[in-house]
Order: C-alpha cells, then sequence, then structure tokens
C-alpha cells in the first residue's frame, strides 16, 4: 500500500491517521462525558489527566494530518459526484479539521483558565495558554462542549455520507478510507494504480 | 541592699536571656510543592512567630510557631477544597499546625539551623529549619525547611502517589521581628 495520497485513493498515513483518530474521538466521548461526575480524589484526576494527553495527542494528529496533506495531496471527489455534493462534502471535511483543532484547543483553555497543569502522559509538562480566569474557564467549558456535539453531528453526516456511497450509489468513497480488499465494491473494482 | 544585689542575679536568671521578639506585619510562611508536575504554592496567613534568639546564646534561643490551618490558601479554590479536606489537613479535626524548636545550631555567617518538632495532623515529628537572621532595629529571619508530607499523613491514602504530588514539601518563611514585651 503506498504511503502516498494518489488521485483516487488515500494512501496508508492518510488511512492510519484518520482511523486512528476515529478511535480516539470515540474514546474521548466516552471519558469526556463520564468524568464530570466522578467523585473528587485521585481516580477523577486520573481520568481527567487521560482526557488532556488523548486531547492532546488529538490536536497533534490533527496538525500532522494537515501537514501530511499538504505535502501528500488528497484524492479528488469520487467521479461522478454532482458538484454541490462535492461542496458539501469539501465542507464538512473543512469543518471536522477545524473541530479537531479547536475541541483540544478549547480544552486547553479550559485547563489552564482553572489553573491546573497539563502533562502529556505524566511524560512532560505543557504551557497554560490562557490566564487563571473564572468568567473565561466557565465560557470555554460551554464552548468545548458544543463543539464537541458540533463534532458528532458533522462526523455522524460524514459517516453516514460514506455509507450511502457505499451502500447505495456503490462508489469507492468509502473503499478508498480503508486497505485494499477490506470492503468490496460492486460491480465498480478499482483499477490497480 | 538585698535588693540591689538581687536585681542583677534576677536579670541574669531571667527565664528568656536572649533577647525576645515577635513576629510582624509583612511575615510570611509559604510552602511549595508539585501536582502533576506542576509547581503550586500556597501561604498560610495566619501564622504566628515567637522568639528568643541571641547569635551569642543560641543555648537559650527558643522558636515557637502557631499555624492555624483554615486559612491555607493556594491560591486555587479546587485545590484549596482539597488541602482543608479530611484528606490533607483536615482542619476539621486539626485547625493548627505547631514548630516549636529549642536546639539551635550555627552554620556559620549569618546561617544557622533549628532542630524543632512539627505537629500536623495529630503527629509530630522532627523538622530542621535552616535561617539567616538579619539583625537590626527590625531583626529578619529567612529560612527554609523540608516536611515529608506523608510522613504527617497529608495525603495518604488514595492520594499517597507520588507520581502525582511528590511527597517533599518546601516550607520557607520571611519573619519580621521587633523586640517583644
Amino acid at each position: 500500500m503506498p504511503l502516498k495520497n494518489s488521485a483516487t485513493r488515500w494512501g496508508s498515513v492518510s488511512m492510519g491517521l484518520h482511523w486512528l483518530v476515529v478511535a480516539l474521538i470515540l474514546l474521548m466521548a466516552w471519558i469526556g462525558l463520564r468524568m464530570g461526575g466522578m467523585p473528587n480524589g485521585p481516580d477523577k484526576i486520573a481520568t481527567y489527566a487521560l482526557h488532556k494527553s488523548v486531547g492532546i495527542s488529538i490536536l497533534a494528529l490533527a496538525v500532522l494530518r494537515l501537514a501530511w496533506r499538504a505535502v501528500a495531496g488528497a484524492p479528488g471527489h469520487v467521479a461522478g459526484t454532482p458538484a454541490w455534493q462535492a461542496r458539501v462534502a469539501t465542507l464538512a471535511h473543512l469543518g471536522l479539521y477545524a473541530l479537531l483543532l479547536a475541541i483540544p484547543l478549547s480544552g486547553w483553555v479550559v485547563n489552564s483558565s482553572a489553573g491546573f497543569p497539563l502533562q502529556w502522559f505524566g511524560l512532560f509538562n505543557l504551557p497554560a495558554i490562557a490566564g487563571k480566569d473564572q468568567g473565561l474557564h466557565a465560557l470555554a467549558e460551554q464552548v468545548h462542549e458544543w463543539l464537541f456535539w458540533t463534532l458528532v453531528l458533522v462526523a455522524v453526516a460524514h459517516a453516514a455520507a460514506a455509507i450511502h456511497h457505499h451502500l447505495f450509489l456503490r462508489d469507492d468513497t468509502l473503499a478508498r478510507m480503508l486497505p485494499r480488499g477490506w470492503l468490496r465494491v460492486a460491480d465498480k473494482e478499482t483499477p490497480d494504480a | 541592699m538585698r535588693k540591689t544585689l538581687l536585681l542583677p542575679l534576677a536579670l541574669a536568671c531571667a527565664p528568656v536571656l536572649a533577647a525576645d521578639y515577635v513576629q510582624q506585619p509583612g511575615s510570611t510562611l509559604a510552602f511549595a510543592g508539585k501536582y502533576q508536575g506542576e509547581v503550586f504554592t500556597g501561604r498560610f496567613p495566619a501564622f504566628t512567630t515567637r522568639l528568643a534568639f541571641d547569635p551569642a546564646r543560641l543555648d537559650a534561643a527558643r522558636l515557637d510557631v502557631a499555624i492555624p490551618l483554615a486559612g491555607a490558601t493556594t491560591g486555587n479554590a479546587d485545590y484549596d477544597g482539597e488541602l482543608l479536606g479530611a484528606s490533607f489537613f483536615d482542619v476539621a479535626k486539626f485547625p493548627q499546625a505547631r514548630f516549636t524548636a529549642t536546639r539551635f545550631r550555627a552554620l556559620g555567617g549569618n546561617r544557622y539551623a533549628a532542630d524543632g518538632s512539627l505537629s500536623l495532623r495529630g503527629t509530630s515529628k522532627p523538622v530542621t529549619l535552616e535561617f539567616t537572621w538579619t539583625p537590626g532595629a527590625r531583626p529578619v529571619l529567612a529560612g527554609k525547611a523540608t516536611v515529608s508530607r506523608l510522613a504527617f499523613g497529608v495525603g495518604g491514602g488514595d492520594w499517597a502517589d507520588t507520581a502525582l504530588i511528590p511527597d517533599a514539601i518546601a516550607i520557607s518563611t520571611r519573619v519580621v521581628f521587633a523586640p517583644g514585651k
């Protein structure tokens, strides 16, 4: 499997990053939605620390994805995609990238404005990106949560569109984000590059 | 006649031979530790110090510091809630800490060490305060000590993980004195 992206397929780096981030987002949603209700104590601290560490990882991976995309390019829309769909898809992708940056950054502001340390898996500390400020803290918490629910909406639409393309339009949209052979695209095997 | 003889004797034998001092405004008692790899600092605003000290008469020196804990603060409300709660200082049960020292050593120059005892959270353990002494009309004691929080059960149990909060807590103080009455 080529590392780089071609005009018709995602390469292994983009694919790996895409699915890794998907897995991390699911993990984060699960942790993030549960941790607020935990009783204060070391367990809660450890859970928050994990949430922060994974969040910083997602931020770094998002930057990496954008950098790689700039280097390796991206496949075009599958042939035959109506222009309006292509535009909506592009907009959704832009939104997803923006959210992958904005959600961790807003979480970072939540943490900094509360005056808490930010440690990545106990290995090193990152600086505060905002001063200690209760008002900012409350605002950032709301923004963080709303951005998350926005991500849920856009990501579900994104996934639904991919599945729709696969099941009903029977094109390569979903299959080209997976290793060759994982998904069979009925009737239309893409020729090897 | 007897009086004139007794007075110098009485003075010489007065219980505190070294100069007696009481704490003045502008004095600070602070603590610092680490949490998740980041230093936090706090203060004990209500502490009061009494000191008998004369560099020439260390054997008569005596230090007594009362540290009410209820007002201890890190400046972070989330930390303070835990700090004063049952897991750390447990101020409801142990409202005050106290450091007393009667053994003083000269370390050279204006540096001294006071080998004393800290009572905290129902436990008493030896703690050494190293300090510099700046004499004058308003003499200043500037000192440092290291306290093992776990030796006093401060943040024991689930909080004993030293990867989260290391055991060593640095204490620093600067006390401005005036002669006591």
